[in-house]
């Protein structure tokens, strides 16, 4: 018990946690443009958080790019991407889209597991964070300098992810008071009545695409950085789920919900990792793991049933819904 | 309120949609069978015909939602017929909807604004790199918005949800959000339905009031005899699909086709 109250008050443990919710947020950001503005019923969001964590991490070992050039590129890819998935897939009707989305998704992390020579397959790829340590050790020990507190990595990944996360917000924010966040809102409530009004749909559920999954390969490159190593099981589709998770918890469509929501989903997450005390104490660590979404879930439900808008959300909109 | 339309001045006894030969078919049924008719600017034209005649298909494959299989659509002498909604209301022909289509979790005022034209705001560089044309343009767009929804008296509630108007005053908005276009023609498609009678005169005066002032073209479908017979320069009757008559009110009134297959079905107990 003692072990376990240590680990519960450790600063370490809580900044990792603290991480953690960054990188949710920069993720869930990117599905809220997606979900909450456009409307568009994304189930396969981390396929383009992977596809930025690998591409930068293929180039950074593969082609000797440095990490800035890598991580650009990855951003890029993930928007073409984005297009290339939505071109055929935004003619569909919303649950179309979901399902093709979610099976992109998987094809990705499959292709990844499979293509061994690039991306390791199963073993992941090592080997690409060399820059972004002397980067990380450089700007830890200037930061130690000016304050006097000592910066390990988390630490300066930490002060590296709200600020970006702070950005896309302010950016998003810009954007979706703009005539362009405008036709996007009239676009998810009516598609229909936007065309008839001069505003094509398509053109605009692109770009949210695009757009939504630039920043999920910008949570990804955090991403490959937080942890050092990529591996496929990284990529499963619970964690596109997450995003959902915190974007409901949050509220649709309300962009400060999102970071709200990603806190306290990574707190609930990692704080489940401290249900030793009995009956749990029963389960071994794997069962425990699953304990955690069980209580992720319950939380949901508590949310639907009392405040169905979400943390941050309107419920007069909700009750426009017919 | 309603700035000219745009396309070329208008002369008297010129035609601004011309539908020729439309087909369009749901399965083995001919929705829209070989249709033709033209529209002449700056009239009010009725589109009429018991339940199943087609109307609201032809508004379909006019506004672009449907694809003809054959036929053309001319408007303001140019071929829209297979292209999109979007790029032929940019061009200035607009539609409504007979179930109305309010953007709900949009204010009325956001509801207004989004349906102007040339809009560099729309467009995302424009956000960034040129803020302060876009700025300009939003408050052009909201006095615009404002005028039109005092004209049609919904501007007390601007800030309100569309979402929370009662039917009429969809309706209403509606047609006031489809002037915002700029257009050089508006489809109604039965902007009385589920109007209450208040509501619905207003909307008659408007559109009178419209197209005297701005040489605006109407097309619109309605049910009620009386106020097509009235408020229409000109009637064009459907029937299963086709065109049975074309002409003013008297001569309608005087068609026995007509009397036969709409006010015959309509009317007669069976």
């Amino acid at each position: 018990m003692t072990f376990v109250l240590g680990a519960f008050l450790s600063i370490d443990f809580w900044q990792y946690v603290a991480v953690t919710a960054g990188i949710y947020a920069i993720f869930a950001l990117g599905l809220q443009l997606e979900f909450g503005f456009a409307g568009l019923l994304n189930f396969g969001h981390i396929g383009f958080m992977a596809i930025g964590s690998y591409t930068m991490a293929i180039l950074i070992v593969h082609a000797s790019l440095p990490m800035w050039l890598a991580a650009l590129i990855a951003i890029v890819t993930a928007m073409l991407f984005g297009l290339v998935v939505g071109l055929p897939a935004l003619r569909l009707r919303a649950d179309y889209l979901a399902i093709t989305t979610i099976a992109f998704s998987e094809i990705i992390r499959i292709f990844i597991l499979n293509s061994v020579r690039w991306t390791g397959g199963p073993q992941g790829v090592l080997g690409f964070a060399g820059d972004y340590t002397d980067f990380s050790a450089a700007l830890g020990r200037r930061l130690s300098s000016l304050t006097h507190i000592s910066f390990d990595p988390d630490r300066v990944l930490l002060v590296l992810v709200w600020p970006i996360v702070l950005l896309i917000y302010l950016v998003l924010r810009r954007l979706t008071r703009s005539p362009w966040g405008r036709v996007m809102r009239a676009i998810r409530e009516d598609e229909d009545a936007a065309n008839a009004l001069g505003k094509n749909p398509l053109f605009y559920k692109l770009q949210a695409l695009a757009i939504g999954s630039g920043i999920a390969a910008i949570a990804g490159i955090f991403f490959s950085y937080q942890l050092l190593y990529l591996s496929p099981t990284s990529f499963e589709p619970l964690f596109t789920f997450f995003a959902w998770v915190i974007v409901l918890l949050g509220g649709t469509g309300r962009l400060g919900g999102v970071p709200v929501g990603a806190v306290i989903f990574a707190v609930i997450f990692a704080g489940t990792r401290f249900l030793e005390f009995w009956p749990l104490s029963l389960l071994d660590d794997g069962d425990r793991a699953a304990v955690r979404l069980i209580v992720v879930g319950l939380i949901l439900i508590a949310l639907m049933a009392f405040r169905p808008q979400g943390i941050f959300g309107k419920r007069e909109e909700l009750l426009l819904d017919r | 309120m309603i700035d000219e339309p745009r396309g070329p001045v208008h002369r008297r006894h010129d035609t601004i949609l011309e539908v020729e030969d439309v087909t369009k078919h749901f399965g083995g049924v001919a929705a829209v069978d070989r249709v033709s008719l033209a529209v002449e600017r700056s009239s009010i034209t009725a589109l009429i015909g018991p339940n199943g005649a087609g109307k609201t298909t032809l508004f379909n494959v006019i506004s672009g939602f449907i694809a003809p299989e054959s036929g053309t659509i001319l408007f303001q002498n140019e071929r829209i017929d297979g292209k999109p909604p979007h790029a032929v209301a940019k061009r200035g022909l607009v539609r409504t909807f007979q179930i109305t289509k309010a953007l709900t979790k949009l204010s009325v005022l956001e509801n207004m604004m989004l349906a102007a034209p040339d809009q560099p705001g729309e467009r995302f560089w424009s956000v960034w790199l040129r803020a302060r044309t876009v700025k300009a343009r939003e408050i052009e767009i909201r006095q615009r918005a404002m005028e039109a929804l005092r004209l049609f008296r919904l501007d007390h509630l601007a800030d309100d949800y569309a979402g929370t108007l009662s039917g009429g005053q969809r309706k209403l908005l509606e047609m006031a959000r489809a002037l915002m276009t700029r257009p050089s023609i508006v489809l109604l498609d039965e902007p009385m339905a589920g109007v209450n009678p208040t509501l619905g005169k207003r909307l008659l005066e408007h559109m009178h009031q419209i197209r005297d002032e701005h040489g605006l073209t109407f097309l619109y479908v309605e049910h009620d005899m009386d106020v097509v017979m009235t408020h229409s320069d000109r009637i064009v009757v459907m029937a299963d699909g086709r065109v049975i008559a074309d002409g003013s009110p008297a001569e309608i009134r005087r068609d026995q086709g007509v009397i036969d297959a709409y006010l015959g079905t309509a009317g007669a107990p069976r």
